[in-house]
């Protein structure tokens, strides 16, 4: 099977798995919300989280999106309204935006930076003992051989 | 007992200056008669360490209010089995427990090197003492448990006794709370002992395979501790919070992660120093990190400078940790600068296709992973600092980035043992992953057609599939060269092969575990909640469950008054049995709690909790929540814990290289005298 064959197999798969998730409920809409969102009490955890028994805070919250979805508003719009009543530390993550937007790119910088190091180091440990090599080339070891060295190094060595 | 404690404290930091100077100057002077000198400061810090333990617990146990410390967190109706850990339940306790913990590793250090590793002990000694004289100093003066409660009166103070405690937190009245944090400190000061095995081994450039082997077992012993905490304290988070969960990626909690995160890329890095004389820059500068991230753990713990459900103590101390974190960079990074030229790399690096290369790249992930936690736990506070917004980051944000991290770690969990030490062939990888592969294309296809379409869930099965078969093979390859060789059967074969090399084997299982926990969390897709009013005879179905309100009772015990809904359960018909959640007041802490009533099974978990009573109706709140595979996070811990116990064991193999080095060493040290 061709890369590209895989390829296309993967994307109709992943968009199957999309059109499964995307039309939800307006009850499913209140709980995405309750993940995003952050109660107030003081609970430090998300609104569908927050541990507190009888919590005033968790139940206004809950209210503001209760009334809103009844209005008809979409998800993006309920948690502006919840930003511009308690602050953007309502929201559970950092919108993606001006200096916010670090939070979310740093971490993959440094898995990109990490990784160029990680092959930069492996190409520095090989070059020299290429180099070293200079001379006539050793001649190449049968892939049989070589598997049998591996499985007896691998009882000694491990 | 108060004074007694204070005389104890008072002693404990004079001796642990005078270790730190003794051991510096034994190290300098190479004199064996201060390394003596070191040595009992050490014991006699240990003890001292133990009065002022002994003392507090005391007065603790015989409700001496009269000391602050027991006055704000215990009472009298507090059960035995939660006065004990009143000890770390406070800021000031919780100090001198990491005091006393750190004198018994030191201790022990010293204890099982009195004859070893000669060369080294001044200057782990005098380190040791140093990180033991700013945790005794904070003890002492900025958070003191020995403190007295007075009134003012017109005329100066007078003593003052309160006829009954505040009492502890409701939510530590939990029995895994009783050994939760003394395993994450045993996982926190641990890391001081390897740090200072790495220090000593770069002042006294004695760099050769000792000190990495000797350092690599007291890393994973508070590797385990730490990962038992993490656990631990998941299995509290999932019993008392009542939300049905075991990780909210709270500050605190990621604060036990980072250092244990560390710790792993060390302990696989490690191996690579062992068997190749390769990456000893970057082992050094992983004890580091992990040991700054184990006092940065500390830090985030106790300072309150993030706000979190965990933060049971706060207080004014975070300058004086942020002081000592920045001794901890200067003086390790200056350490470690001016003995460069002796860890040079012994190899290079024969294939890419290869157990090294597999190696760094779990590094690679591994340090992404502390970074991408590290990163969100600490920006709020960047945040705050630089555009003076209050943001909050939480579960959506470290889902996001952590998932496909954790699954790319995952993936080399499974690939690395597959890879062949020096060069891996063509022919090699293909055998060595054909089958693991099929494994998991065989149970992501009946996943996939099962229903399971989430990508990530999906991802995170099928890879489990993979890994696990991986480890199969590896256990089975291995067991059939040893039964084609002898005369053994599989089962003894499979036991000799573990026993044989117990740290390879070991490390299997602790894979293993990892893989179970991995299920629990892709368990998590299919979580259930539903919420209802409930009175006597009323009915509650949750998917395949129905609930039935037989009673609502109120009763009190010796701490707390309590009510209780008595819910039958029954699944197609068939009877499972009653569960009967709470909602409990602890009358000396005034607090309200919800106890979570449960019936688990390796399937799913029926999570119950009674939210409340509803004033108009008189009916209880009762939220139910099936929670599919959390046991298998549980079970997962548990086979961690042992297949690291089981690594910890020596092999046949270690053993024997043991009994030559330590003849190799005495004939180095004779030479070395004469």
């Amino acid at each position: 099977m061709s890369v590209s064959r895989l390829l296309k197999i993967l994307v109709l798969g992943l968009a199957l798995v999309n059109v499964a998730t995307a039309a939800q409920a307006p009850t499913q809409v209140e709980d995405t919300i309750g993940n995003k969102v952050y109660c107030l009490c003081g609970c430090v955890t998300t609104l569908n989280h927050c541990p507190m028994l009888h919590c005033a805070e968790k139940e206004e919250t809950r209210g503001i999106i209760r009334a809103d979805l009844e209005k008809g508003m979409a998800e993006p719009a309920i948690l502006q309204d919840l930003v511009n009543k308690y602050g953007e530390k309502v929201l559970a993550a950092p919108p993606a935006e001006g200096f916010n937007l670090t939070a979310w790119v740093l971490p993959g910088i440094g898995l990109l930076i990490g990784l160029l190091l990680a092959i930069a180091f492996v190409r520095k440990w090989r070059r020299p003992a290429l180099q070293a090599a200079g001379g006539p080339a050793a001649p190449p070891v049968d892939d049989n051989v070589r598997s049998a060295v591996e499985e007896e190094m691998k009882k000694y060595i491990d | 007992m108060n004074q007694v404690g204070a005389v104890g404290l008072i002693a404990a930091l004079v001796f642990a200056v005078y270790g730190m100077i003794t051991g510096a100057i034994a190290g300098k002077l190479r004199s064996p008669r201060m390394l003596k000198s070191a040595q009992r400061a050490v014991l006699g810090f240990f003890a001292m360490a133990t009065l002022a333990v002994v003392s507090l617990e005391y007065l603790i146990l015989t409700n001496d209010f009269h000391s602050a410390y027991v006055a704000s967190h215990s009472s009298r109706e507090l059960p035995l089995l939660y006065k004990i850990p009143v000890l770390w339940s406070g800021q000031e306790g919780s100090l001198l427990f990491w005091t006393w913990l750190l004198s018994i590793y030191v201790g022990l250090a010293v204890l099982l090197n009195r004859r070893k590793n000669r060369q080294l002990m001044p200057y782990i000694i005098s380190i040791c003492m140093g990180v033991a004289t700013f945790f005794t100093l904070l003890t002492f003066w900025v958070a003191n448990p020995f403190n007295q409660l007075s009134l003012a009166t017109a005329t100066g103070t007078t003593p003052y006794t309160p006829p009954d405690g505040n009492g502890m937190n409701p939510s530590l009245q939990f029995h895994s709370m009783v050994i939760h944090p003394p395993m994450l400190y045993l996982g926190y000061v641990g890391m001081a002992i390897p740090f200072a095995f790495a220090m000593s081994a770069l002042m006294t450039r004695q760099l050769g395979d000792n000190w990495i082997r000797v350092t690599r077992r007291w890393v994973m012993v508070p590797w385990m501790f730490l990962g038992t905490g993490i656990v631990l304290g998941g299995h509290w988070a999932y019993h008392v919070l009542g939300w049905g969960g075991y990780w909210a990626w709270d500050p605190v909690e990621n604060a036990s992660l980072l250092p244990w995160l560390a710790g792993t890329a060390f302990l696989h890095s490690v191996m690579i120093q062992e068997k190749r004389g390769m990456l000893k820059v970057w082992n050094m500068v992983l004890i580091i990190l992990t040991f700054f991230l184990s006092i940065f753990g500390t830090f985030l713990t106790r300072s309150g400078i993030i706000s979190s459900v965990h933060a049971f103590a706060e207080s004014n101390i975070g300058p004086w940790f942020s002081v000592f974190l920045a001794i901890i960079v200067g003086f390790s990074l200056t350490v470690l600068f001016l003995r460069l030229d002796f860890l040079k790399t012994e190899n290079r690096l024969d294939s890419v296709a290869s157990r090294e290369s597999g190696f760094l790249f779990n590094n690679w992930v591994l340090l992404a992973a502390v970074l991408a936690v590290l990163w969100g736990t600490i920006f709020p506070v960047v945040s705050k600092a630089v555009q003076n917004v209050t943001v909050t980051v939480g579960p959506p944000f470290f889902n996001k980035v952590m998932i496909p991290i954790g699954l790319l770690l995952l993936f080399l969990t499974g690939a690395g043992p597959l890879l062949a030490w020096r060069k891996t062939s063509f022919q090699s990888i293909k055998r060595n992953f054909t089958l693991p592969l099929i494994f998991a294309a065989i149970v992501g296809g009946i996943l996939f057609f099962a229903g399971v379409h989430q990508l990530y869930t999906w991802m995170s099965l099928f890879l489990c599939a993979f890994v696990a078969a991986s480890i199969i093979g590896e256990f089975y390859k291995g067991a059939r060269t040893r039964m084609k060789s002898g005369k053994e059967n599989f089962f003894a074969a499979v036991y000799n092969l573990t026993m044989r090399n117990t740290r390879r084997y070991g490390g299997y299982i602790v894979h293993f575990g990892i893989v179970l926990i991995f299920v629990g969390f892709a368990g998590q897709a299919f979580r259930f909640e539903t919420q209802g009013l409930m009175g006597p005879g009323d009915l509650l179905q949750a998917k395949d469950y129905m609930f039935r309100c037989e009673s609502i009772d109120t009763g009190k015990k010796a701490n707390y008054q309590f009510e209780t809904v008595s819910l039958s359960v029954t699944k197609d018909g068939h009877a499972l049995g009653v569960m009967q959640p709470q909602r409990r007041f602890f009358i000396a802490e005034q607090q309200p709690l919800s106890h979570v009533a449960l019936k688990t099974n390796l399937a799913r978990d029926l999570y119950v909790v009674m939210a409340g009573m509803d004033q108009e109706s008189g009916k209880a709140i009762i939220h139910v929540i099936i929670n599919p595979l959390v046991q298998w996070v549980w079970l997962g811990g548990i086979i961690v814990l042992l297949g690291t116990i089981l690594a910890l064991i020596p092999s046949r193999i270690e053993r024997q290289m043991a009994e030559l080095h330590k003849e190799q060493q005495a004939v180095a040290e004779a030479h070395h005298v004469g």
